[in-house]
């Protein structure tokens, strides 16, 4: 057990934290929590060690792991919305499929070859059970804010995957990823904005008026 | 050279925030004409971009390429006088946004690493978005939060993808790089198993953003909500640009060998998204939405001659193609209605062949075209597929196939001939004016020049594309 | 023999005294003087010198309660290796029936509680039955962890000697997640806030308190001291984990456990000072982060089993 575990087992845990949490800030916290340690992992287990590579994870876990969580902050102080959100699913069925996900997660993360020779076995579960996590709390919400949350869950697991199974990619490709993703979200922030404006809530059950 | 047809929309699009209104709608139009001559230009000449590694001009980009540039150029003309009579508030961030959302698509059209077309394919997703919220109400605000959200997934699964092919790359041993030209040249050599699964994602992520069906749901909401030139840019070349990143993949997996896989996975959303278009179609009551589900329609039936290969793929390069043309005539000419009538729905519009004859003429030609009259290009196309698909023995799929095709047929036909010759005892409206007519004139002549007669180069280069993603060869 | 012997009678003595300690804590926090720290001595005494009343609605079984689950609480105790050294008893699998034994002790306090037949008392009979499933489903989950790491199924291949520092080596993030469960299986089978507050008087919101409320002198002197000796049998087994280092000097090995102990019955005295106990439908959800972190320990240990 070295510490690259111990530090993927935290964000696990943190998973369990965003499913059980109703609270946005809580989120938020857990949200930055997760975009540092994934950001930050290439560092200790990536081979690239040169300045260029170790200035770009630091841009990243600035992004990650402060902007991001911070834009979003600043829309929920923007626009104070209530800060409890309630989930679809209620408590202890999160907290089953969170039970399941993380079985199904390491199930599925050893079926497959890896190329890298892997010393940390928590790799691949925690990358899968943050894509799928993200999108079970994408999809568990009614609050945008929650979606949107997830949606960011979504990408750091993603990013986990590309970052630290292969080296293929250019910094500057990855930093084209990066800006995209930041930009997503700042433009989803605006969207908010509007629609707190618009709805006087972020409740995505107002915004059903376009249907079949 | 080639990386300059993509930068002037990105120096002209942050201009045009801060220009007045006609300057900005002439910087359009300019745009739209300088972006024309270079692709015309890159056409001719093709030659090789400076930045290799992450750029590459090829047959179906540039077939893309040239259609956006044309449709763009038709468009930004309609657009001056749309804006002139609609009187868009923000007008500034809409022509930004509309040169932004240039620049963007063209970059996707350039795009040879995988990773540089999801950044480019992400960020038409963030240009576009504030061209559907133009009009500032709640409806829209609605499909824009659908739009970016729903899309933002869909494309991140698709990066997940990407980064799939890469651990295919990994396990596999391949050293070269991430660019799909590479690619199909080591491709018998990527990891099999690690390249499906990053092809069943990247085919949901930008089947997302193509609008196949189950995962079509912004669809239809973006494409009514957003301003007929908007949306006209959307449906003609933004779903192809989500193409393009299904179209390279589908390329790479051909010539590893795993072309009949994911072919079949590809026939298999391009059913379904024909079959959910002809549900919706039939009980559609509003027009913007009713031309929505038929880009549904045709994206379906491109997957699906894309996934037959051979013969279905020609034909579903030449139906990508001519429903660019007809399919943004058509919406250009529902923004005429809709500025004419005021109303979004089928049931208000009336006696349209006697209130606006010209607007009239262009919506018949356009509906004509889309549902396969012989005189335009998707005739061909759909005639082509389904011979593609006899000729593959797919038998059931075909049979759905003409089966949904006609029910939308019919679906179509009811609602546009009620718009045509409804009684009405309302007046004639004024008259339209020629800048919101002779675009979709023009672009449903295009259409029906190509499929008379197409040029050697064009054709060659189709049957080039074609080639790259059927087994065996074309 | 002769050791463990002295060792589980000290475990005895001591059960008090370390259960005042947490009144002292929530006194300090409070920023009281608090009562002394025999004062747990004082009251049994005291309740020992007493004669007992019984309802006449009540038959034997309510009688037979007190001393049944006072005695299930010793024999658990017996198991318990103290400071590290062996336990009174030990054979394979032992584990299970300390678990049953702790179980034992559970159903007659409640039967003696229905046995009462006021209302009041069978509502906290129910919530004493229930809160426990989740967590012996937990503690199940833990002995699959603990079998796992050590094949093998005894409280001393667990808890004795160097086998807690073992375990650590072995699997150190999950173990970390087993002290938190652990700790959370603490506070709910002892009735301590968050889960129940013993210092409650309002029958509507009590779990464990309402259930001894009808009994009196002798009586409730063994189910006080029963609830001693249990929380210090579960003290006990954290204390372990979270000081699991062997100095080699025994009785700087003992001195160490103690304070390890005390840190636990500290831990306990401060989340009790600055907790307040949850709602009744969040009891649940707390006693089910246990589970999950339980379960979670489980995969993650079975993944670095590979």
């Amino acid at each position: 057990m070295n510490y690259i575990d111990t530090l993927l087992s935290l964000v696990l845990l943190s998973i369990l934290f965003s499913f059980g949490s109703s609270r946005l800030p809580v989120l938020i916290r857990v949200i930055g929590f997760q975009g540092v340690v994934v950001s930050g992992l290439p560092l200790f287990i990536g081979n690239d060690h040169s300045l260029g590579g170790m200035a770009f994870s630091l841009i990243t876990i600035l992004i990650r792991g402060l902007v991001i969580p911070l834009c979003i902050y600043l829309i929920i102080r923007r626009v104070a919305i209530r800060r409890e959100v309630a989930p679809i699913f209620g408590h202890h069925a999160s907290m089953l499929a969170w039970l399941g996900l993380i079985a199904a997660a390491a199930f599925i993360g050893n079926k497959f070859t890896l190329p890298v020779a892997t010393q940390n076995v928590l790799l691949m579960p925690t990358a899968i059970a943050l894509v799928s996590g993200g999108l079970f709390l994408l999809m568990g919400h009614r609050n945008a804010i929650a979606m949107v949350l997830g949606y960011i869950m979504m990408e750091n697991g993603i990013y986990l995957v590309g970052t630290t199974f292969s080296s293929r990619t250019h910094h500057i490709v990855e930093f084209g990823i990066l800006l995209d993703v930041l930009a997503g979200v700042m433009i989803m922030a605006i969207i908010l904005q509007n629609i707190k404006q618009t709805f006087d809530d972020v409740d995505t059950d107002l915004l059903q008026t376009l249907k079949e | 050279m080639v990386e300059l047809i993509a930068l002037i929309p990105f120096i002209t699009g942050p201009m045009a925030f801060f220009l007045p209104r006609s300057a900005g709608r002439l910087l359009l139009i300019l745009t739209g004409a300088v972006h024309l001559l270079l692709s015309l230009l890159l056409w001719t000449y093709r030659p090789l971009p400076m930045l290799s590694a992450y750029f590459a001009l090829t047959d179906v980009g540039l077939l893309s390429l040239l259609v956006i540039s044309l449709l763009f150029f038709l468009i930004s003309f309609y657009t001056r006088d749309y804006l002139k009579k609609s009187g868009i508030h923000f007008e500034n961030v809409f022509c930004g946004s509309m040169l932004l959302f240039l620049g963007t698509m063209t970059l996707v059209t350039l795009a040879d690493h995988l990773m540089v077309m999801w950044i480019a394919i992400e960020a038409t997703t963030l240009a576009s978005a504030p061209l559907i919220y133009t009009h500032r109400t709640a409806e829209a605000l609605e499909a824009t939060w659908k739009y970016v959200l729903v899309c933002s997934v869909g494309i991140a699964l698709a990066l997940l993808g990407s980064v799939l092919i890469t651990i295919a790359m990994d396990v596999g041993r391949v050293d070269v790089p991430v660019s799909v030209s590479a690619l199909t040249g080591e491709a018998g050599n990527l990891d099999p198993l690690w390249l499906k699964i990053g092809f069943v994602f990247i085919l949901v992520g930008y089947g997302t953003k193509m609008g196949l069906a189950p995962m079509h749901t912004w669809l239809p909401d973006a494409h009514s909500e957003a301003p007929s030139p908007a949306s006209a840019l959307l449906s003609g070349v933004l779903l192809n640009c989500a193409y393009l990143g299904i179209f390279r993949t589908h390329k790479i997996m051909t010539a590893a060998g795993l072309g009949a896989f994911s072919g079949r996975i590809l026939m298999v959303f391009g059913l379904i998204s024909i079959l959910a278009a002809a549900t919706f179609i039939v009980k559609q009551n509003e027009y913007k939405r009713l031309l929505a589900y038929s880009s549904i329609e045709n994206m379906g039936i491109i997957a699906f001659g894309t996934g037959i290969g051979g013969l279905g793929a020609y034909g579903a390069l030449i139906c990508l193609i001519h429903h660019s043309l007809i399919k943004s005539a058509l919406f250009l000419t529902s923004g005429n209605i809709l500025l004419n009538y005021g109303s979004r729905l089928l049931k208000d519009i009336t006696a349209l062949v006697r209130r606006m004859p010209g607007t009239f003429l262009a919506f018949c030609g356009g509906f004509a075209g889309i549902s396969g009259f012989p005189p335009f290009g998707l005739f061909i196309g759909k005639v082509m597929i389904i011979m593609g698909a006899f000729r593959g023995g797919h038998y059931v799929a075909v049979g759905i196939f003409m089966a949904s095709l006609s029910v939308i047929f019919a679906g179509f036909a009811n609602h546009t001939l009620k718009i045509f010759f409804m009684k009405s005892a309302a007046e004639p409206l004024p008259r339209e004016t020629a800048g919101m007519l002779l675009p979709q004139y023009l672009l449903l002549l295009t259409s029906l020049i190509l499929c008379c007669w197409m040029p050697e180069g064009l054709s060659q280069t189709i049957r080039n594309a074609a080639s790259v993603i059927t087994p065996g060869g074309f | 023999m002769l050791p463990s012997m002295l060792f589980f009678l000290s475990a005895i003595l001591l059960a008090p005294f370390f259960a005042a300690l947490i009144l002292k804590v929530k006194a300090f926090f409070a920023g009281k003087k608090g009562p002394p720290l025999l004062i747990q001595y004082y009251t049994l005494i005291k309740l020992f010198q007493k004669g007992s009343v019984y309802s006449t609605s009540t038959t034997f079984i309510f009688k037979l309660g007190p001393v049944l689950s006072f005695c299930c609480a010793l024999s658990a105790l017996m198991f318990l290796p103290v400071a590290g050294r062996p336990a009174l008893f030990a054979f394979r699998g032992d584990v299970i029936l300390v678990l049953y034994l702790l179980a034992l002790g559970r159903f007659f306090t409640i039967a003696a509680a229905m046995d009462t037949a006021s209302p009041f008392q069978g509502m906290g009979a129910a919530r004493e039955a229930y809160f426990p499933i989740i967590c012996e489903a937990a503690m199940f989950l833990i002995l699959i962890l603990l079998y796992v790491l050590t094949s093998n199924l005894q409280i001393k291949a667990f808890f004795q000697g160097g086998q807690p520092l073992l375990l650590w080596h072995k699997a150190g993030s999950p173990l970390m997640f087993v002290v938190i469960a652990l700790f959370i299986i603490l506070l709910t089978e002892n009735a301590r806030v968050p889960v129940d507050d013993p210092a409650t008087h309002l029958e509507l919101t009590m779990i464990h308190e309402v259930m001894v409320l009808d009994h009196s002198g002798p009586d409730l002197a063994f189910i006080e001291l029963g609830s001693f000796c249990k929380l210090f049998f579960y003290a006990g087994l954290v204390a372990r984990l979270v000081w699991p280092f062997e100095t080699g000097v025994p009785a700087l090995d003992l001195l160490l456990f103690f304070l390890a102990l005390l840190a636990v019955y500290v831990a306990v005295g401060v989340m009790e000072s600055v907790m307040a106990r949850y709602r009744m439908d969040k009891v649940p959800k707390f006693v089910l982060t246990s589970f999950a972190l339980a379960f979670f320990a489980v995969i993650v240990t079975l993944e670095l089993a590979k």
